[in-house]
């Protein structure tokens, strides 16, 4: 299922303020859904975007609003590669490694950006600044080679390109 | 290029929003349909226009809405497949992202037809900027009363809920999506009970593409027979084609179905990049068997392709040159089936997990001829065998790739070139796990 991000084996934060401030915006999406547990994945994009992770604490807290168990809400946590579960950098790189960006040199690409970083499959940078996964098609295969980085498409990547876009992110 | 109807608006600037959208044509069928017409005048209308799933699968549209029993008890649900993931397919992303409106439209007409009052789309979670037009464009239409209690003021109610994935391919499989959509982990069900019947909550309910529901304002606006004349028989309409690969022109091309895959290719994707060969494509998307150079005169609908041992699927064309190397390839098939498996029946979870290691063997230069039969045991034990049809998906990359490009596989593995490909990717730092 995608890059799984290692499980932390630092101890977590406490979450509670941020999640307490999320406590309105649950409600509302809760509300759309027929179904109390269809809100789950939406719960865990609101708190990840909040909190940067997933926590015990804030799988606890989608289960509260969900009305399902921890269990539930931690299977579903595993499942999804875009949930991740320790820190990952201020800047997530999904770097696509499928067919038709192979074809259009995303080998090399790759390897110019984990050279540049320092970093493989699944690290993160010292500083916290990038992290790196290696990403199955992200649909953007007439703009190839792609990478997402944070919430945005950059396409047609060269490696002059990827050190501009990296380069100029704070 | 043949007339523009589901990209009409994709080149005009800002057209995701409703006040270029609505001058351009934006629910203006919709607003004639509802009330209007009976709901089975326009199921009658979509059956009458052979339009066909734009998914994949290519099963007739007027016919699945039929399915909905009659006077249920239960509420019915309309849910759109938008978690686009098919390697080689890039359309859907083009509608979401440069004209919602004409989506939530062919929502308003299809909803009607079935009987259902409430849809969700379900998008792929990396589609950040196509899920933020499409929600505002949702938001829009509910502050206009496109959308809510009253559609257009005719008394019939209609709910719209923007739901985002969270990154796995199987959910576009659409009792995987169903799952995922109720808060589960994305595991496809057995069939039957199809959707129709026990699909969404236990209720009944029809899945269809984003680009299937995209057409159906245009044949209710023009007409079954208009419909039906715009595509080869059988297989309406156009189609958005996603041409990916070593092609002068890569894009999204709207063209009737069943236009030639030559054609595709030479005259609208401006041929093979910079003159070369070509060696072999994919006619749609990862999980279609490859076709060679000499394949290629097949009409690219549901029939043609299917009469040429592989299938239209997603319509996502991935083209090769000459100087392609096909073990290169089914590797790199292969990573994406064994990554993407859900891992809910063993010889699925067992099959692509075993085909990858022996292909990255083979590509590492450490396998042997015999792995390439034992490649094709694996895929024959893989077909047919499980709950969905992903299995199958994997295995004919291997079969088709492998059967058709034998030579060069064991070419490959006697030569023991692979240990130079090794070395070169382990000193670029590039080989993707
Ligand atoms: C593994 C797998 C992945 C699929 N992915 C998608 C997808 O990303 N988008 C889609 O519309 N259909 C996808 N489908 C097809 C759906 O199951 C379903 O047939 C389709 O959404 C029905 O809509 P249609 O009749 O309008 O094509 C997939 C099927 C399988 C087996
Ligand atoms: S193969 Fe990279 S975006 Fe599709």
């Amino acid at each position: 299922m995608g890059y799984k991000g290692k499980a932390c084996d630092k101890p977590a934060p406490d979450f509670s303020s941020k999640l307490k401030a999320l406590d309105a915006q649950a409600e509302l999406i809760v509300a759309k859904y027929d179904q109390k547990s269809a809100a789950t994945l939406t719960l865990l994009h609101l708190a990840q975007d909040a909190c940067g992770y997933v926590t015990p604490e804030i799988e606890q807290w989608v289960a509260r609003w969900a009305d399902v168990t921890p269990v539930h809400v931690h299977g579903v946590v595993t499942f999804y590669s875009m949930y991740h579960q320790a820190p990952v950098g201020r800047h997530h790189i999904r770097f696509c490694t499928t067919t038709s960006c192979v074809l259009n040199g995303s080998e090399d690409l790759l390897g110019h950006v984990k050279k540049k970083l320092g970093i493989q499959n699944g690290g993160v940078t010292p500083d916290g600044k990038y992290s790196l996964e290696e990403s199955e098609c992200l649909c953007a295969c007439d703009q190839a080679p792609v990478m997402q980085v944070g919430d945005d498409y950059h396409s047609q990547l060269t490696a002059k390109k990827i050190d501009r876009i990296l380069d100029g992110l704070k | 290029m043949s007339e523009a109807i589901l990209s009409r608006n994709f080149n005009i600037p800002d057209a995701h929003k409703l006040s270029v959208a609505e001058p351009r044509g934006a629910y203006e069928t919709a607003r004639k349909v509802i009330g209007a017409l009976k709901p089975e005048e326009v199921t009658n209308t979509v059956l009458a226009s052979n339009l066909r799933g734009l998914g994949g699968a290519g099963f007739p549209t007027g016919k699945k809405w039929q399915f909905i029993p009659k006077d249920s008890k239960k509420p019915v649900y309309l849910v759109i497949n938008a978690d686009e993931g098919e390697p080689g397919t890039c359309k859907d992303r083009y509608i979401l992202e440069k004209d919602p409106h004409q989506l939530i439209e062919g929502i308003l007409i299809s909803a009607y037809a079935i009987g259902s009052h409430k849809a969700y789309i379900y998008i792929r979670g990396e589609y950040v900027l196509p899920y933020r037009n499409l929600q505002s464009a949702v938001d829009e239409a509910y502050a206009k009363g496109y959308l809510g209690k009253s559609v257009f003021g005719s008394g019939y109610a209609m709910d719209l809920v923007v739901h985002r994935g969270a990154g796995a391919y199987i959910c576009g499989e659409e009792t995987s999506l169903l799952n995922s959509l109720e808060g589960k982990r994305g595991y496809p069900r057995l069939k039957p009970p199809f959707p129709a019947i026990v699909g969404l909550f236990g209720c009944p309910t029809i899945i269809n593409n984003v680009e299937t529901i995209a057409c159906v304002p245009h044949i209710l606006k023009n007409g079954a027979a208009w419909f039906t004349a715009l595509g080869s028989p059988g297989n309406g309409g156009t189609h958005l084609f996603s041409v990916s690969g070593h092609v002068e022109k890569p894009g999204v091309y709207e063209l009737p179905m069943g236009v030639p895959l030559r054609d595709l290719i030479y005259k609208y994707a401006g041929g093979v990049k910079g003159g070369r060969a070509l060696k072999a494509v994919i006619p749609g998307g990862m999980s279609a068997k490859i076709l060679k150079a000499d394949e290629i005169d097949v009409k690219m609908d549901y029939d043609g392709l299917k009469a040429a041992g592989t299938m239209l699927g997603s319509a996502g064309v991935m083209v090769m040159d000459e100087t392609v190397c096909m073990v290169k390839m089914l590797y790199y098939a292969t990573k994406f089936f064994s990554h993407e498996s859900c891992g809910q029946c063993s010889p699925c979870r067992e099959g692509t997990g075993w085909a990858h290691k022996l292909v990255t063997r083979i590509y590492r230069g450490e396998g042997s001829v015999k792995d390439l039969d034992t490649l094709l045991t694996i895929a024959r034990n893989m077909e047919g065998r499980t709950i969905c049809v992903f299995a199958d998906a994997a295995a004919w990359p291997i079969q088709s790739y492998i059967t058709k490009f034998r030579a060069e596989f064991e070419d490959y593995i006697v030569s023991g070139r692979g240990k130079a490909v090794a070395a070169e990717l382990e000193a670029a730092g590039a080989h993707a796990h």
